[in-house]
């Protein structure tokens, strides 16, 4: 009995210095834009300055959980918003996992399908919890409490039509991918999924110009980015979201070569892990 | 030994031998929790006494007790009866209660998941899932790869510590309002359910089976044995499925609790503080597993009787606090919860030291392992141990 009591008693004690510690690390009042390490797949995480929880793409397996884990204290279990960017499976299957782990108030995606029984499974688990649903265009926009705004700034309703005519999208073919702007105070960040030249240009054409974060389209595929889209964002820093020695080659040299010509510092998720930007509203650091 | 050897020769000599492309189509029961790796499920069916391993697709997640149709083609390798995404279809027969039971027991288990890994992170959460009930689906590989390496993924599969905790925790709280003998019924049905629960795995049914002639045996008031035990529930569980004597698990376990009853305990390492005895348990344990060990998986990790000296003391009360925590959260949850937060230092501890020596790895790596080198090992080992005993 005495050694339950004091077994009991240092538990307490460490659970309670746990709780401080992250209170301290956890509620800094500012932005933390994660782009984690999911191997071939994306996903994003952001903490706002009031802790309110987004995630962009869950990645092609349960490592988006250990990301979570990281960044977030160990007694919130709830994610404000999850966003699908479009349905290809090294973004999605991770929310499933997701789902399981973590209350989720309301999911946002483009209005696309896929009929793979591994999307399906997914949609019905978001009805079966419930969970308010929104089909998202550019110009759609979350704005929080705390002044954070996550913009849509593609595909146009438009866009979805022109190139998937039909509603649905093919394993192999990407066309349209959600894309947003997140902004708080002078910082922004787009984050793009799997889009194509083709679509950032109608972004860009709406008024989308100088970014600060940029993460770099379909895990840095020769399709997504040219020269002169780059210069117009003219981001300073590139995050790449990719898996070591993955099959498709990815991210090309074609690329890396354009970045690097631009002078604009590059990190990719293969080589440095989780990358996190955190940001006061006036300036931003990469952690 | 003689009904045994009886038993297997009737068992071959009746099983199917399955060709290579053969189309097959049958009904079966899902009897062990289907595994997940990466897009794929992995299970075993039964078809004819002949033991299929199904990978499949992810989705539909396919659940314990599912009772399903399975139409596909053989494919034989490695010795190994293998089947790849077969046609799937789930048949919905309630009115066998057998099914019914599981899907209850089943609906319990998603609830039990539920709660924790809705209360704390992952792996913190799946760790306390495996620890206490033996649930593995939720581990992340690259955790579950670390438990491996450092030696002590043993921890999260139900053994004999669950039985020994879950018996005693019912048969002493019904002591207090009930009979003794009627206490120990309960603990008896607690032990069984605990098992199905845990998904049936041959540690957890060894363990059960012990567990349950040690309850009996108050009961009947006589002494037991723990070895008689042993050789008990290895005898029951090869005489219904002689295809055990080949599962990596049983070998495991039969031998590891071998290893524990028999070898001798070193007194002056089980005085050390706290980690004393983990460390002389799993010494006990890895002698008499070595060869079993290293002729699966290949590699040894030097650091594990130090990892698991290490880690062991924070098991049981793990499983204490975890398990009421477990009971109360199905009742009501944030009282749950709270107990499920005060295991979060500790798991965060394990955590740490689990993937430090993930990291470091195996020291020792063989490649092959011949079968003279094994009987020879046992042979000399059999040998010390009764000059051991003569002695004393």
């Amino acid at each position: 009995m005495k050694k339950a009591f004091l077994i009991g008693t240092v538990l307490i004690f460490l659970l309670g210095y746990i709780f401080i510690y992250q209170i301290i690390t956890y509620n800094d009042k500012k932005l933390h834009v994660v782009v984690c390490d999911v191997g071939q797949g994306d996903a994003i995480f952001v903490r706002t300055p009031q802790g309110s929880d987004i995630l962009i793409d869950g990645g092609p397996d349960d490592s988006v959980l250990n990301c979570l884990g990281k960044h977030m204290p160990f007694w919130d279990r709830t994610l404000e918003i999850m966003i699908l960017t479009h349905p290809h499976s090294d973004h999605f299957i991770g929310l499933f996992e997701v789902l399981k782990n973590y209350k989720v108030k309301s999911f946002a995606s483009e209005d696309l399908g896929n009929k793979t029984a591994g999307f399906n499974a997914l949609m019905e688990e978001i009805k079966k919890q419930r969970i308010p649903t929104k089909y998202v265009f550019a110009g759609d926009r979350f704005i929080l409490k705390d002044g954070v705004i996550l913009k849509i700034v593609g595909p146009t309703q438009k866009f979805i039509q022109q190139t998937s005519p039909g509603g649905t999208i093919g394993e192999s073919s990407e066309f349209a991918s959600l894309e947003s702007l997140l902004i708080y105070g002078k910082f922004s960040a787009l984050l793009t999924g799997d889009s194509q030249v083709a679509e950032l240009r109608d972004a860009i054409s709406n008024g989308l110009g100088n970014i600060d974060l940029l993460q770099v389209p379909h895990h840095g595929s020769r399709f997504g980015l040219t020269a002169d889209i780059l210069e117009v964002l003219s981001p300073k820093l590139a995050a790449i979201s990719v898996g070591k020695n993955n099959k498709y080659g990815h991210p090309t040299s074609f690329i890396l070569e354009m970045l690097k010509s631009l002078k604009i510092k590059t990190l990719r998720t293969d080589q440095v892990g989780d990358i996190e930007i955190i940001s006061d509203g006036l300036s931003w650091r990469v952690k | 030994m003689l009904i045994l050897a009886v038993r297997f020769y009737f068992f071959y000599d009746n099983q199917h031998q399955l060709a290579n492309g053969q189309q097959i189509s049958f009904e079966t029961t899902i009897l062990s929790q289907p595994q997940v790796v990466g897009n794929r499920q992995v299970f075993t069916a039964n078809y004819q006494n002949q033991k299929i391993r199904i990978t499949t697709g992810r989705f539909p997640e396919m659940n314990y007790g599912d009772f399903v149709r399975i139409i596909g083609q053989i494919s034989n390798k490695n010795n190994r009866v293998l089947m790849y995404s077969p046609k799937i279809e789930a048949i919905n027969n309630s009115s066998n209660i057998l099914q019914s039971g599981l899907r209850r027991i089943n609906i319990f288990r998603q609830k039990l998941i539920t709660l924790f890994s809705k209360t704390l992170p992952s792996p913190s959460s799946s760790l306390l899932l495996g620890i206490i009930f033996g649930i593995k689906e939720q581990m992340p590989k690259d955790f579950s790869n670390n438990l491996k390496t450092s030696g002590v993924f043993h921890v999260i599969a139900a053994s004999g510590m669950n039985v020994t905790l879950i018996g005693g925790f019912i048969s002493t709280f019904f002591a207090f309002f009930l009979k003794r003998q009627i206490a120990i019924c309960l603990s008896i049905l607690g032990i069984m359910f605990y098992a199905v629960l845990a998904g049936l795995e041959p540690s957890i049914i060894r363990a059960s089976i012990m567990g349950i002639l040690v309850f009996s045996a108050q009961i009947l008031g006589r002494q037991t044995l723990a070895i008689n035990g042993l050789f008990l529930a290895g005898f029951t569980m090869l005489l219904v499925d002689p295809t055990l004597i080949s599962d990596i698990g049983f070998q495991l376990s039969f031998a590891a609790t071998l290893g524990l009853v028999l070898i001798p305990k070193i007194k002056a390492i089980g005085k050390i503080w706290v980690i004393g005895e983990g460390v002389n348990t799993t010494i006990a344990a890895q002698i008499a597993t070595l060869p079993i060990l290293l002729a699966t998986f290949g590699t040894y990790s030097i650091y594990s009787i130090l990892v698991n000296g290490l880690l062991l003391w924070t098991v049981p009360i793990l499983m204490i606090i975890g398990g009421i925590g477990a009971i109360l959260g199905l009742i009501l949850m944030p009282l749950g919860q709270l107990l499920i937060y005060l295991c979060y230092p500790l798991l965060l501890y394990f955590e740490t030291i689990v993937n430090i020596f993930g990291k470091i790895g195996g020291a020792i790596t063989i490649e092959s392992l011949s079968w003279q080198f094994i009987l020879g090992y046992y042979c000399l080992l059999s040998s010390v141990l009764l000059i051991l005993r003569k002695k004393e």
